[in-house]
């Protein structure tokens, strides 16, 4: 019989009673580890009507059929040393068991139920959409696999995954469908990973997976590359949702540790990083990390601040390259072309600006600077020349592309005649509705619209029946194409009779030499652009082009 | 649309079964018996065809049931490149019961899957009834002798 159970300590005070009746469950151990006295919230706890005079193994034996969370308690009892302990008790409980041991001798054994905190820190783990892991548990996971890897020299693989065409769900069949879609794609993740991986949803179409557990015999990266291309397969396999037919892709991008990384961020950097190189590889694919990956990454940094001061640091110009009538060889109008001068860097092809603008949004902003431009410009010039200026498929979306041109034209009082906006099919890829009441907003204000690059895109006959275009450019490809190769001939042929029989002018793109410009001729296009015919120039140039009296033959028009 | 309301959904696949036969036996019975199970369950009836190239198949049912059965379908390894060729509200069925069948040429395959068909109560003549399925069923004939 231990000291603490002596009948001389209820007496005077009433601990034993205290004890007994107080709301946290208490066991009083002897020496040996057997139960002395438990209280009443001790016994409903662990489920005994008569602990003591049980050993602590007998008493916690029901509890350990899961995992030896018994074995700390029972060793400390041995070692008579302090210990904290999880436990699982009946009906999924989850307890904190804490084992002291006490001057007097034997040990005092409490236990604090903490179910609900670790359902709610779960909960808090969780996205509630998918019923995936979220970012916050993902990390968490993360940094325990990586622990544990650091120790058994066991790599590890991270996979970014971005769904490809899901907004375009979304926004054509609401959120209900897209929610039941993404709930789909979950599943689909988790059938495609083994237990023991995580797979997170880390917000909007973003997913993540944590692979610690490859087939037995498969080594990382063989394994990543696996599970990745089987993603890639299954992801872009058709839904049926809501009695809809859906298909959506999925760009993975993997980062392997440590290789990649020894941290989380690391990885999930890295990872992120080839997943944008998959995207950019057209989507539907994989990429894993590379270290050249970080230092075009920085370049591309580089270059994102720089254009994003460009404009105010009055970096850009407006270059104007003629346009020529090939019956009469007189100039009737200049494309406008985005020049971007930088100190260091020089002149920074706009194929590698303004893809880049574009992307981070700042062409609404670039695009505006030039359309203003060029209407002043224009608005100058001697003669009613055309002026054309491209938009970008990005200048669509914002819904202030009809008065933007509304405001550009009166400020500058250029005849809305003399402006040709010129669109490319990427324009009306996404939303071609809502962009063709953006074109015949613009059409209302009296401006005309050209197809741009016409030939090089999508389903480009369709959108000519859809919007009376009032020129079709066609792509320099096939004018380069033609002295060598018969079908570039007959694809401009095609095109200048199509553009004839609709009402459309034709204007040849990237004319450079003589026997271009005769082919251009035979096959029937009205107009022609390229360094043949003028070479981009300064705004004072093209302005005293426009000088020369019309009587006289252009000399830039070789007969 | 009422999630009770019929619907058939037609698909045709690559069967990515590995080619020795006693695999591709042993599969196309599990496939058969599990089918049978799971489809009585939830009331989603078809016929599946089958040979060392494809699969091809008709589902009928319930629309949910045979959204929840096509998405387990699509996470299935043994197949891919799956084409829908067609997921359409119906006024009636056209396969009353579960059933499933070798179409192919290969006399070594016919011989193999020979019980399949009649087991399973497969009747070509409802196959080559509807247009669709009439596609279908050609279909899995060129596809097969793709693989071959």
């Amino acid at each position: 019989m231990s000291a603490l159970a002596a009948p001389s300590l209820s007496i005077a005070l009433p601990f034993e009673a205290a004890l007994a009746e107080m709301a946290a469950p208490v066991l009083l151990l002897d020496a040996g580890g057997s139960v002395v006295f438990a209280n009443a919230r001790a016994a409903a706890l662990l489920a005994c009507a008569e602990p003591v005079g049980l050993p602590l193994p007998a008493l916690l034996a029901p509890f350990d059929a899961a995992e030896p969370e018994v074995d700390p308690i029972l060793e400390a009892v041995r070692a008579a040393r302090p210990v904290r302990a999880r436990l699982t008790l009946g009906g999924d409980r989850r307890v904190e068991a804490a084992l002291v041991p006490l001057s007097a001798g034997g040990f005092a054994l409490t236990f604090e139920d903490v179910t609900e905190q670790l359902r709610g820190a779960a909960l808090a783990r969780q996205e509630p959409l998918t019923g995936l892991c979220n970012r916050v548990g993902l990390h968490d996971r993360l940094d325990a696999a990586l622990t544990e890897a650091a120790g058994t020299g066991v790599p590890l693989a991270v996979l970014m995954l971005d769904l490809d065409r899901f907004k375009t769900v979304n926004d054509t069949l609401g959120h209900p469908v897209g929610d039941a879609l993404l709930r789909k794609v979950a599943e689909r993740l988790r059938r495609a990973t083994r237990s023991g991986d995580v797979v997170a949803r880390l917000g909007g179409d973003e997913f993540a997976i944590l692979q610690v557990n490859p087939h037995a015999g498969v080594e990382q990266p063989h394994a990543a590359e696996a599970l990745a291309r089987r993603l890639v397969d299954l992801v872009g396999r058709t839904y049926v949702v809501e009695g809809h037919m859906l298909n959506v892709g999925v760009s993975v991008g993997v980062a392997i540790a440590p290789t990649d990384g020894q941290n989380a961020d690391d990885l999930l950097k890295h990872a992120d990083l080839a997943l944008y190189r998959a995207k950019a590889a057209g989507r539907g694919t994989y990429r894993f990390f590379e270290p050249a990956m970080n230092a075009q990454m920085q370049a591309r940094r580089g270059l994102e601040i720089d254009l994003r001061r460009a404009m105010a640091l009055k970096q850009f110009d407006l270059a104007f390259q003629p346009q020529i009538r090939l019956e009469s060889g007189e100039v009737t109008g200049f494309e406008a072309l985005l020049r971007w001068n930088h100190p260091e860097r020089g002149s920074v092809s706009p194929a590698l600006f303004i893809p880049l603008a574009e992307e981070i949004g700042i062409i609404v902003g670039i695009g505006e600077w030039v359309l203003r431009t060029a209407c002043r410009e224009a608005a100058r010039w001697p003669q009613a020349a055309s002026i054309a200026v491209n938009l970008s498929p990005v200048q669509f979306r914002g819904g202030r592309l009809v008065e933007t041109v509304m405001n550009v034209l009166a400020q500058t009082g250029l005849d809305p005649a003399r402006l040709e906006l010129e669109i490319t099919e990427g324009a009306l890829l996404e939303n071609t509705d809502s962009v063709l009441d953006v074109l015949n907003g613009l059409r209302a204000l009296g401006v005309k619209i050209s197809m741009d690059d016409f030939g090089t895109g999508y389903s480009s006959l369709s959108y000519l029946q859809k919007f009376p275009f009032d020129k079709i450019k066609i792509d320099q490809s096939f004018v380069r194409g033609m002295e060598g190769n018969a079908e570039c001939g007959a694809i401009v042929r095609a095109i200048a009779r199509l553009g004839a029989s609709l009402g459309m002018r034709t204007t040849a793109e990237g004319v450079e030499t003589a026997t271009q410009l005769d082919a251009i001729r035979a096959e029937g296009c009205t107009e022609v652009q390229g360094y043949l015919t003028g070479r981009p120039m300064p705004a004072a140039q093209a302005a005293a082009l426009l000088s020369v009296p019309p009587s006289t033959p252009p000399a830039t028009l070789p007969a | 649309m009422n999630p009770k309301d019929l619907r058939r959904l037609v698909y045709y696949s690559r069967n990515r079964v590995a080619g020795a036969p006693a695999a591709m036996d042993e599969t196309i019975r599990g496939i058969l018996a599990a089918s049978r199970t799971n489809n009585a369950r939830i009331d989603v009836t078809g016929a599946l065809m089958f040979n060392a190239g494809c699969f091809a198949q008709v589902l009928e049912g319930p629309e949910d049931a045979v959204e929840t059965t096509f998405e387990r379908i699509q996470q299935d390894e043994r197949h891919g490149e799956v084409s829908l060729l067609a997921f359409e509200a119906v006024e009636t069925r056209l396969f009353t019961d579960w059933s499933m069948a070798y179409v192919g040429a290969s006399q070594a395959d016919a011989a193999r899957y020979g019980d399949v068909a009649g087991e399973s109560g497969f009747d070509l003549s409802r196959m080559t009834g509807d247009r669709l399925c009439a596609v279908l069923h050609s279909l899995a004939l060129e596809e097969e002798t793709a693989a071959a």
